[in-house]
């Protein structure tokens, strides 16, 4: 069996580094992408097992770019992990905030998780979404 | 609390007589001859009411009356008519004379005068105090207002600094894992990766502190007469070998007709190396072009003997959701350099030059900063 892939759509390119040495020194096959837009055309050629999305993004953003993923039957079912330098409760906040103004609400991901992010817990819940 | 009576009569019989009265009704008097005795005794002693004939040689009552209401209009002054005076005390009342009581004296009179001059010594002395005290209220509210207004500023301000701060820690945190992973897998990437990570966010750091610095600096500028030109060759100096290992060519374009003038060369040149500095950077980014770069340093004759300094790059250029936040502290594009203090102490210098700062950017069209100065700053 292959390595799993796992997408990571993050604009700082720290992240992008520490993200993709973690993932890849545990076993998986990291792939990154700066925004949203390069986010979404890698989700559609790569078929990712995972994405890791860092939800405040300038530009393109995560949002966006998650909604249109939830969006499209074919890959909804893509686990997300979202990442952003927020509180989680403020991260939840935003989320209800944002479905207040949609007819469609965007549903929660999978997991949260406020940067900076742990090692050990982010490996863990990797493991825990797709083995 | 004791009054004092300058006591002001010509005949020397109604003075003491008057003098006796009025130092049993408790007053502390003091007595002169004609207007120019009482002028000199006015001045020395300075009382609060002055009783004075109106008819005297020389200098007459409604002459010292004139000049006392001049020189300290708060006093009472009752003047001492003889019976054919009615016109002469008109005058008096027209020169805010208090009363007016009429020879020979009736001491009941004389008392209703006097209890009248001091009713209003009272009423003013109580009005002064009540407008002092309003002016202090006043004054102790604003304290207080600008003390809160300053606090949620400070806390901001704070706030925004230590999410900075926890984000540089965060990348740091970071590069030191990835550092970790090359030495424990042996894995030379890594090692270097994590070195590169930690190296950029040690700079990161050490940048926050020295925009902090300075942007502490900008509190307070210091004016002298300068050549405006030195502290943009000075900033050109410092950051022309940086430009040229980015492969940016400078550009530097400087008219005649800029003369020296009061402003603060070392807070301007801290404004240009951020210009430039930012300029510079702003070819870091991935979509930035590769070949043709060019920054354009320029120094201007401005509107009314004014002056203009302009920095100008043909880099990627800045959206204009961006543009919206960009002189705001902290606010930075995001975590990949600075801090945003830097934009924010240039606007800051720039405008206590009595000058404005103008951004025109686009995205694919590159950036211009343009500081429009006036002849002189405000202050001088």
């Amino acid at each position: 069996m292959g390595k799993k892939t796992i997408l990571i759509v993050d604009d700082e390119m720290d992240m992008r580094l520490y993200l993709s040495t973690l993932l890849e020194s545990h076993g998986y096959r990291p792939l990154t992408r700066r925004d949203g837009k390069d986010g979404m055309t890698s989700i559609r050629e790569d078929r990712p097992d995972l994405i890791l999305l860092d939800i405040m993004m300038p530009g393109d953003g995560g949002v966006k770019m998650y909604r249109r993923l939830k969006g499209d039957p074919a890959l909804t079912d893509i686990p997300v992990i979202m990442l952003s330098a927020v509180t989680a409760s403020s991260f939840r906040h935003f989320l209800t905030m944002l479905n207040a103004q949609q007819v469609k609400p965007v549903p929660e991901p999978d997991h949260y998780l406020e940067k900076p992010v742990d090692h050990d817990q982010l490996i863990q819940l990797v493991r825990d979404t797709i083995g | 609390m004791e009054q004092t009576i300058l006591l002001v009569d010509d005949e020397p019989d109604l003075r003491d007589v008057l003098e006796i009265y009025l130092t049993e009704l408790g007053y502390s008097v003091y007595t002169a001859e004609n207007g120019e005795a009482a002028l000199q005794t006015f001045q020395r002693t300075v009382p609060s009411i002055v009783l004075s004939d109106i008819k005297m040689p020389g200098m007459d009552g409604i002459e010292l009356l004139r000049r006392i209401k001049t020189q300290a209009p708060a006093t009472e002054v009752i003047m001492i008519t003889g019976h054919g005076d009615m016109e002469l005390a008109i005058d008096s009342l027209k020169l805010q004379a208090t009363d007016f009581i009429t020879k020979p004296i009736n001491d009941d009179m004389l008392e209703v005068a006097l209890h009248r001059a001091e009713e209003r010594i009272a009423m003013r002395r109580q009005l002064k105090a009540y407008t002092d005290n309003l002016e202090q209220i006043a004054e102790e509210k604003t304290r207080q207002l600008l003390e809160v207004e300053n606090l949620a500023a400070v806390g901001r301000a704070a706030s925004e600094l230590a999410h900075t701060i926890k984000n540089i820690a965060g990348a740091l945190k970071g590069g030191i894992y990835v550092m970790q992973r090359g030495i424990e897998d042996d894995n030379r990437d890594y090692l270097m990766r994590g070195w590169g990570m930690v190296e950029g966010n040690v700079d990161k750091i050490k940048n926050l502190a020295m925009d902090l610095l300075d942007f502490g600096k900008s509190e307070h500028l210091n004016f002298q007469t300068d050549t405006p030109l030195r502290a943009l060759n000075e900033a050109l100096e410092l950051l022309r070998n940086r430009a040229e290992e980015n492969g940016i060519a400078f550009k530097v374009n400087t008219l005649e007709g800029v003369t020296p003038r009061r402003i603060d060369s070392e807070s301007l040149y801290r404004c240009l190396v951020n210009l430039i500095q930012n300029a510079i950077e702003a070819f870091d980014e991935e979509s930035a072009r590769q070949d043709g770069r060019e920054i354009v340093v320029e120094l201007l004759p401005g509107p009314d003997d004014g002056l203009v300094y302009k920095v100008c790059d043909n880099g990627p250029g800045i959206d204009t959701e961006t543009q919206k936040h960009i002189f705001k502290g902290f606010f930075s594009t995001k975590g990949t350099r600075g801090t945003g203090i830097g934009l924010m102490m240039t606007k800051r210098i720039v405008e206590r030059h009595g000058g404005r700062i103008v951004l025109a950017s686009g995205r694919g069209t590159g950036t211009c900063f343009t500081l429009h100065l006036p002849k002189n700053p405000p202050d001088s």
